[in-house]
């Protein structure tokens, strides 16, 4: 850390952590009531839907207070300079934890725009914009003053400007249901092959120039042929959303044609990681920073481009599009790519931010913590994932009706429900180990030259 | 590779994708109206979708195939069930689904709402969408019917159905009404014997539905009935 200013970075890390934590409560709370039969007096007050909306609301709502913060270390030194205005951006973290908050809150209540995923009012969208917009104020001013650009920052603001507008889309009330959900995608698919895929890439390569020292050149040039593979797919990409809503047959070819390709920039970038890696010109300490850097670089690929890959043909995607399939897919990919890439951010800048004497922090319960905790996401995608086949199966191939084919399936959800006691465990680790971060008592002699400037 | 090549990659790639994206989302525009008979869209249908939205039910329930995983699809919840069951399980959850393994929240839901989300099913049930989802396929279960009937003239459970008159409120194959359920819909969730004991007692089942009781009927007509029903089902549930 060399600006003061890049302190505000921390409270959102806590923050950011916090939901995480309350986010797999309510996970397990999802699972939990796939096999067991919840009484009705308990359904009539908190239904199954009131619980997502909060698991997947806290899900976006941690991700991005995490690459805000993030940004606002990220900004700095890449600018070299202090922010613009440390003050608005506690003043806007207050503000998007308190739209938060109401917002749970309100669900409980029955307060809601009732769309999956942008359940938040109408009302609370407005606060949600203006938090946004003093993000993208504070970080453009500080950008602009300090006229150093770099192609990492440019690809950040632009994810974080291209996030931003998409938003918008999700915010009217459409009356009719195809046109509702084929804007709904400009924000769900967009942002996760797109604009957060932007953010991801830069985050990447920032921590890998400072880690690594490799040249900043050598490590953009691959960040804009990242880019350019992850925007020429996934934009025309969106189409892989399209086969079933009622939109022109076309979206068959560009939706299956343009997503199958979509693998490709993540495997890019598990290789750039892997190559810049091998060229290090120091030692790779941290370890446990490496250790979820490379592990979300193949997580990643993992559960978005093999997972993704696996349903995104319209012949196969008729027969498991909206099953457990999809759920299995959602939560490999969001947990390897978006909740690695901050976890794995936070492991980077916590120690720096905390001025450790050197980038060392005593680590072993986050070792513990990834794998205890990445194992057994894949376990519980896994498990979905059989749930998923077995319905496609038994509803779409057999015909059986919904609630006979999710019978068998049940067991299927135990299953996963096990795993994710495993997830919340190696979760808390994760929380707990990064709250109480503490630097490593003898320095070694190699950890000398991993101090990163 | 070059720097220049690099960046020609991302201004490529960005802009021929993003252009190609525009272009089709405008020309999804023009046909969207006809696909989704966008004149059926009346303020009913849109009061409809509005309380769908209210109440949240698309985080248990897919349609279009998004949302929730927790409930059955209501892409063509219309064409399957009809207004009557939909009615029922958004008035009185706890009645009719008090035997189900999975609850629905009584959430006291206004009849005007009812009524209005019941049009949108319907609308939503017309649209054209290359025939997702495979098992609610109007087209499957008309053509299979239509061969099974084709064979089945002279069963004794064929003829009942049409001297009761159940298609006054049952669709099947082509012909009938949406009162109730696809009569095709049926067998896949219930057992013979289940059809056979339901049209003796409806309100045993279903209490206040409006499906009138066959226990005039002797016992034998009953099961035939209920064993040509279930045999419409592509896939047959033998229990209960
Ligand atoms: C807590 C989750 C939940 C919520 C919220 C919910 N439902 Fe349901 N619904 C269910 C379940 C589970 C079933 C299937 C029960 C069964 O058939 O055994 C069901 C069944 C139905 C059915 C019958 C479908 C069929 O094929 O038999 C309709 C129609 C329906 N719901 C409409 C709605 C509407 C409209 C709303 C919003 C006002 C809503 N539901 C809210 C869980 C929910
Ligand atoms: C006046 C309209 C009406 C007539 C006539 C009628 N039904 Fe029904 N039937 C319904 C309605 C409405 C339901 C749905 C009740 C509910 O679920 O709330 C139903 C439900 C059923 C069910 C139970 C379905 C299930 O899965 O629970 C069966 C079986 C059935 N009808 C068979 C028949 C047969 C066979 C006939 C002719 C002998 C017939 N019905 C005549 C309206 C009618
Ligand atoms: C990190 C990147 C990704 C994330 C976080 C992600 C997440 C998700 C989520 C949450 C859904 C479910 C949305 C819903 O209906 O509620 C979904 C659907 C889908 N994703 Fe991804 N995804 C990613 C990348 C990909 C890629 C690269 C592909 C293709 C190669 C892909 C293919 C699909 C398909 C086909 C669906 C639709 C499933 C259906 O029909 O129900 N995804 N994704
Ligand atoms: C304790 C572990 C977890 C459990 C048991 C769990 C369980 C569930 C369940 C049951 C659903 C509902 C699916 C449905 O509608 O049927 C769900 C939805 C979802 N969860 Fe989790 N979850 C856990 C952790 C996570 C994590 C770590 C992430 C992301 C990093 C995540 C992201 C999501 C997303 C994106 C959805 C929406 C999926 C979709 O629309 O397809 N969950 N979760
Ligand atoms: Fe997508």
């Amino acid at each position: 850390m060399r600006y003061e200013s890049q302190r505000v970075a921390y409270p959102y890390f806590v923050v950011a952590l916090l939901l995480f934590g309350l986010q797999l409560v309510l996970g397990l709370w999802l699972a939990f009531n796939y096999f067991f039969t919840v009484p009705q007096a308990i359904v009539d007050v908190f239904p199954f839907a009131t619980a997502r909306a909060m698991h997947t609301n806290l899900l976006v709502l941690w991700l991005l207070l995490g690459f805000m913060g993030a940004t606002f270390y990220a900004i700095p030194e890449e600018t070299g300079s202090e922010l613009a205005w440390p003050r608005l951006a506690i003043v806007q973290l207050v503000i998007l934890v308190a739209v938060g908050v109401v917002a749970l809150v309100g669900f409980l209540f029955g307060w809601t725009q009732g769309r999956p995923l942008l359940e938040i009012p109408r009302p609370l969208d407005l606060f949600v914009v203006a938090g946004v917009l003093m993000f993208l104020a504070n970080v453009g001013v500080t950008i602009m003053r300090a006229r150093r650009f770099t192609a990492t920052q440019g690809s950040l603001l632009a994810g974080l400007v291209f996030l931003a507008v998409l938003y918008l889309f999700g915010i009217p009330f459409y009356r009719n249901l195809a046109v509702d959900w084929y804007y709904w995608w400009w924000v769900i698919h967009l942002w996760v092959e797109g604009a957060w895929e932007l953010v991801t890439a830069a985050l990447v390569a920032f921590m890998v120039i400072q880690l690594t020292g490799v040249e900043r050149r050598v490590v953009e040039r691959w960040l804009y042929v990242e880019l350019g593979l992850f925007l020429f797919t996934g934009i025309a990409g969106t189409g892989h959303h399209y086969y079933w809503v009622a939109a022109p047959k076309y979206w068959l070819w560009v939706g299956g044609v343009f997503s199958s390709l979509e693998p490709l920039p993540i495997a890019l970038m598990l290789l750039d990681t892997w190559r810049h890696m091998r060229e290090a010109r120091r030692p790779l300490r941290p370890r446990l920073t490496w250790v979820f850097l490379f592990g979300m670089a193949v997580l990643h690929f993992i559960g978005a481009g093999a997972f993704g890959m696996a349903h995104t043909l319209p012949q196969i995607n008729y027969y498991t599009h909206g099953s457990q399939v999809t759920v299995s897919h959602g939560h490999l990919a969001f947990y390897g790519a978006y909740a690695l890439v901050n976890l794995s951010f936070f492991y980077f800048a916590i120690p720096r931010l905390k001025r450790f004497p050197s980038d060392e922090y005593r680590s072993t319960l986050g070792h513990w913590a990834f794998w205890v905790m990445s194992l057994s996401l894949l376990g519980m995608s896994l498990a979905f994932g059989v749930a998923g086949v077995l319905q496609s199966y038994l509803e779409r191939v057999q015909g059986q009706p919904y609630m006979v084919a999710q019978q068998p399936i049940r067991f299927w959800m135990f299953v996963a429900f096990v795993h994710g006691i495993g997830v919340l465990a190696g979760a808390v680790m994760v929380i707990a180990h990064l709250l109480t971060l503490r630097p490593e008592p003898r320095v070694e002699p190699a950890a000398e030259g991993a101090r990163a400037t | 590779m070059s720097d220049r090549m690099a960046k020609l990659i991302f201004w490529v790639g960005t802009l021929s994708s993003l252009a190609l994206f525009l272009a089709l989302t405008f020309d999804t525009h023009r046909n969207f109206d006809a696909l989704t008979h966008a004149d059926r869209i009346d303020e009913r249908v849109v009061a409809g979708k509005r309380a769908f939205e209210r109440h949240n039910c698309n985080d248990c329930h897919t349609i279009l195939g998004f949302g929730g995983y927790y409930a059955p699809d209501l892409t063509r919840v219309y064409t399957r069930v009809g207004d009557e069951t939909i009615r029922s399980r958004i008035e009185r959850p706890e009645v009719v689904l008090a035997a189900s393994y999975r609850k629905m929240p009584q959430q006291h839901v206004p009849p005007a709402e009812i009524v209005a989300m019941i049009a949108f099913f319907r609308w939503t049930s017309e649209i054209e969408n290359g025939d997702w989802p495979p098992h609610d396929s109007e087209v499957r279960w008309k053509s299979s019917t239509r061969r099974l009937l084709a064979g089945a003239v002279m069963s004794p459970g064929a003829a009942l159905v049409n001297q009761e008159n159940c298609l006054a409120c049952h669709a099947l194959g082509d012909a009938g009404e949406r009162t109730g359920p696809r009569l095709e819909y049926i067998g896949a969730r219930r057992s013979p014997q289940y059809v056979a004991e339901y049209l003796a007692d409806p309100q045993r089942f279903t209490p206040g539905t409006s499906m009138p009781g066959y226990g005039q009927l002797p016992e034998p007509q009953r099961r035939a009935l209920a064993e040509f029903v279930a045999t419409l089902a592509s896939s047959r549930r033998e229990t209960p």
